[in-house]
Parts: structure tokens; C-alpha cells; sequence
């Protein structure tokens, strides 16, 4: 007869078992002394870790009480909404005066990566036609565009774990497959923050969040706990879910962004940062920006059906892939 | 009463005891338990239970990675002839009381981070089913790792009382 392992014996005792595994491992236990030895040994070890564990106690624990936590949540919960709408209202105003800007920012082409392959495109639609680097002239470093100068000494922290770290886990969005992801497989793909920052085309709205929320149901992708900067819905067709972006701000002044539509607008829109230099010779080649190492934003992306969940940011992947798997289980369960 | 706030009643010590052993404040560890409690109450989740500890859990996280900054910060400042020769690093600020206190705590310092993870959330009083929904651990994985766990925490802790004797025979 098989002797109960430890494990089981360390569970049974924990009342982490089924019923029939109790009732198994107590008929046996009834008739084997090797394996009640056992299970003496362990209660003891259990008593002694409680015991342990128990001197690594705080000194003192009184609760206070529950109606000062009911009123500091409430009182947390009118100043959120009043920041809210601060930010949203700040935001549409910056949205506004920001339309010249964007225009010219939209010149200059997002950088193909370092050692990255130039790869042909087909599964994203309209996608731009491939420059040759050999083509482009490499530029004096006088005529270093100015947004990359400024992106450069904005961050120069994050420039340098960007251009160390692993090329084949970052793709450039403009080739990367979107639409042939497997369900839920997590990718990674990398797009400048200016251009992201701006170039929403089509219809889009800035609401406020409670005005967000009243058209998308509970439905908004956000992260729970961080201060929403900005909620942008765009249409899609009457009576479906619109394509939703929402950007909150990170302790560190970060700013993420988490997406969430129809797949084929998502991929268009996060395709869409590179389709809008009307000026190939502007693009910046990769022998040019491997001098002049240039500031990527991180994208995760997931399939959900026929919908897809995006979040970007400057944070590190991990981070990334931690956010997105909790947000598609909260986005699941609501 | 409200679902939370029974919750709070019987969870509330555990809830600070969960964070003391990981951010070793006191203090501290109620500010942020109330934290989690605050953040329940404005998220109602669907399973207070378990959401109440991996929030716990996340908090002590930041923390600890906040605690490293201002080493660091110390570090630096250390490393600076003129200014401040009082500051000490973190590790010797903490003021340990009770030696035996201190024996536990270093005994619990030389599990793995999952094995601690998974001691302290069985003695918070969560069940199988919620430690490895919180951990990602598979179910039958939980009994092993407990197993382990409290194998070692108890060795570690027996064989800094040897040493201590061999020390104290030899002087």
C-alpha cells in the first residue's frame, strides 16, 4: 500500500483537501502507524511555524473605526471625480490648441528599431510601402529633427533601457501581424509616444469620465487606483461598443494609455502612426538612429473575441503584460 | 452590517500582521492595511476576501520598492564625507527588540520569496483555493510549497540557536 506523501499529509491537516481525499487518507491513516508517525511529525512542525510566526506580531492592533474608512472613501472617491473633470476639461482645451502642433509633429516618421529586419507588411492593411535605408541619405547631425533631440533628453533613462533591451521581443507596429494574433497571446510592439500622443483621426470625443461611462457601460478599460488624464471614445457603428481610450497617469507622471474596440480599428489606429508621413525622404533610417539612441513607447496587445485590448506606455514589459493580463480578467468578470 | 465591514472586523488584524511581516513597521503596516480597506470599499470586489490580500500584497510591494530608493538615497548620502555621518543604512535603524523576535525574522529571510509568499498567506488565514488563485500557483502545488516552507523556516530558525550555542561554548 502506497504511504501518504507529505505534501497530502501537510494538506489534509490544512483542510486543503476534498472530502474523498480526507476520507481516503483517513482510512489508510487508521491503518498504517508509519504514516500516523508522519502526520504527528508534521501537526508538530505546522504548531511550530504558527508558533514562529506568531512572535513576528505588531505590538499593537486596534482597528479603528469602519465609518472613518466609509468617510475617507467617500471623500477620496468626490476628489477623483472633481480631478477628473479638471483633467478632461484641461485636456480638450490642450487638444484644441495642440491641432497646429500635431500637424507639424506628423511629419517625421516613427524609426525602425536598430537591428530590426525590414519586413513586408500584408497582414495590416495599408500599410506604408517600405523605404529602403540604403535609399535614404544618412543626415549631418546638424539637421537632427526636433522632436527626436527633445524626446531624447526627456528620458534618457528609459532611452537607454530601450535601445538594451531584447530586439525580437519588441516589434515595430507596422509589422507586426495584428490580426493573425492567436486568442489571447500577449505581443509586444513599439510606436513613438508623440506620434501616439496626437494622431487620433475620425470622430473622436473627449468626455469626462462619468460622461464615458454612461455611453460605455462599465465597460471603460482602465486600471483601477490611478488617476484618469483622459477618455476618448470614438463610433463605430450604431449600437456597437465604441473604440475606447483611456490615458491615466502613473504616480512618476507616466501616462499609459489602455485601448479597447473592434480589432480591425484598433489595428488601424495603432497601424495608423505610421501610414501619415507624406514625406518618405523625412523618415529617420535605422543607421541614424542607432546613433541617436530614440525614445520608444511599449505596447502590449491581446485578442479578446472580436475586440482587442492595447495598453502602451513607457514602463517596462513586464509591467506592461502584468497590467493587461489583470485588466482583461477585470474587463472578463464584469 | 456590510458585507466589508464583517470582513474588516475579522480580517482587519490579519491584514496588518500580513503587512508587518513585510514591511517591518508597524505603523506602517496599519496605515496601509486601512489603505486596502479604503480601496475596497470604493471597488465593493466580488471576492473582498482574497481581493483584500493580493491588494496587500501589491502595497507592500510599492513599498518595498520605495524602501530601496531611500537605502539608495542613504547610500549616497553616506558615501558623502561631509554630510550626515549619523545615518545609518535601513537594516540597522530597525530596531529589533526581542532577539527571538529577530530569529524568526531572519529565519523567514531565508525562504524564497514565493515559499514567504505562501507561509504568510496560510497564516493570514486564506484557504488553498485563494492562495493559489492569488499566487498562480496550481492547487495541488500549494500543499508542496507549505510544505517546504515550513520545513525550512523551522531549520533555519533551529540552526541559528545551534550556532549561537557552538558560539557561545567556544568564548
Amino acid at each position: 500500500m502506497r504511504h501518504i506523501p507529505e505534501e497530502e499529509l501537510h494538506a489534509y491537516l490544512d483542510q486543503g483537501l476534498s472530502r474523498s481525499q480526507c476520507v481516503e487518507i483517513e482510512s489508510h491513516l487508521a491503518s498504517c502507524p508509519s504514516c500516523q508517525a508522519a502526520r504527528d511529525g508534521i501537526a508538530a512542525l505546522r504548531d511550530r511555524t504558527t508558533a514562529l510566526l506568531a512572535k513576528l506580531a505588531p505590538p499593537r492592533n486596534f482597528p479603528p473605526p469602519f465609518d472613518s474608512l466609509r468617510r475617507r472613501a467617500a471623500l477620496e472617491a468626490t476628489a477623483r471625480r472633481r480631478r477628473v473633470h479638471a483633467a478632461a476639461w484641461a485636456a480638450s482645451l490642450v487638444a484644441a490648441l495642440g491641432v497646429g502642433w500635431t500637424a507639424s509633429s506628423l511629419v517625421i516618421q516613427r524609426p525602425i528599431p536598430p537591428g530590426q529586419p525590414a519586413q513586408p507588411a500584408a497582414a495590416v492593411p495599408q500599410a506604408t510601402p517600405r523605404v529602403d535605408p540604403a535609399v535614404v541619405r544618412p543626415r549631418p547631425s546638424t539637421a537632427v529633427p526636433a522632436r527626436v533631440i527633445r524626446q531624447s533628453r526627456r528620458r534618457p533613462a528609459a532611452v537607454a533601457r530601450d535601445t538594451t533591451g531584447s530586439a525580437d521581443s519588441l516589434r515595430p507596429v507596422d509589422t507586426l501581424p495584428l490580426i493573425a494574433l492567436p486568442t489571447l497571446e500577449l505581443s509586444s510592439i513599439d510606436i513613438p509616444r508623440a506620434d501616439f500622443d496626437m494622431e487620433l483621426g475620425g470622430m473622436w470625443r473627449t468626455l469626462s469620465w462619468d460622461g464615458a461611462q454612461a455611453e460605455a457601460g462599465d465597460k471603460l478599460p482602465h486600471i483601477d487606483g490611478l488617476p484618469v488624464v483622459q477618455v476618448q471614445l470614438q463610433t463605430v457603428e450604431e449600437g456597437k461598443k465604441p473604440l475606447m481610450v483611456v490615458a491615466q497617469q502613473l504616480a512618476s507622471g507616466e501616462v499609459i494609455r489602455t485601448i479597447e474596440g473592434p480589432m480591425n480599428d484598433v489595428s488601424h489606429l495603432l497601424a495608423g502612426r505610421t501610414m501619415t508621413d507624406p514625406d518618405p525622404s523625412a523618415r529617420v533610417d535605422s543607421s541614424y538612429a542607432g546613433a541617436e539612441p530614440i525614445n520608444l513607447d511599449r505596447t502590449m496587445a491581446m485578442q479578446r473575441g472580436d475586440r482587442m485590448l492595447v495598453i502602451t506606455g513607457a514602463l517596462p514589459q513586464d509591467s506592461l503584460r502584468a497590467m493587461i493580463r489583470r485588466l482583461n480578467a477585470e474587463m472578463r468578470s464584469k | 452590517m456590510d458585507e466589508l465591514e464583517l470582513l474588516y472586523q475579522s480580517t482587519y488584524t490579519a491584514v496588518v500582521r500580513f503587512l508587518y511581516r513585510k514591511v517591518w513597521d508597524a505603523e506602517r503596516a496599519e496605515d496601509l492595511a486601512q489603505e486596502v480597506f479604503v480601496r475596497a470599499l470604493a471597488h465593493r470586489p466580488d471576492k473582498p476576501r482574497a481581493w483584500v490580500f493580493a491588494v496587500a500584497a501589491n502595497l507592500a510591494r510599492d513599498e518595498a520598492r520605495a524602501a530601496v530608493r531611500r537605502k539608495r538615497h542613504l547610500t549616497l548620502l553616506k558615501g558623502d564625507p561631509v554630510a550626515h555621518p549619523t545615518i545609518q543604512p535601513a537594516a540597522d535603524t530597525l530596531v529589533e527588540h526581542d532577539e527571538r523576535v529577530a530569529a524568526v525574522h531572519e529565519a523567514l529571510s531565508v525562504l524564497t520569496p514565493r515559499d514567504r509568499e505562501i507561509l504568510l498567506l496560510w497564516d493570514a488565514g486564506l484557504s488553498y483555493p485563494e492562495i493559489a488563485a492569488q499566487t498562480g500557483l496550481a492547487l495541488g502545488a500549494v500543499g508542496t510549497t507549505l510544505a517546504r516552507a515550513r520545513r525550512r523556516l523551522v531549520e533555519a530558525h533551529d540552526r541559528q540557536h545551534a550556532d549561537k550555542g557552538n558560539h557561545a561554548a567556544h568564548s
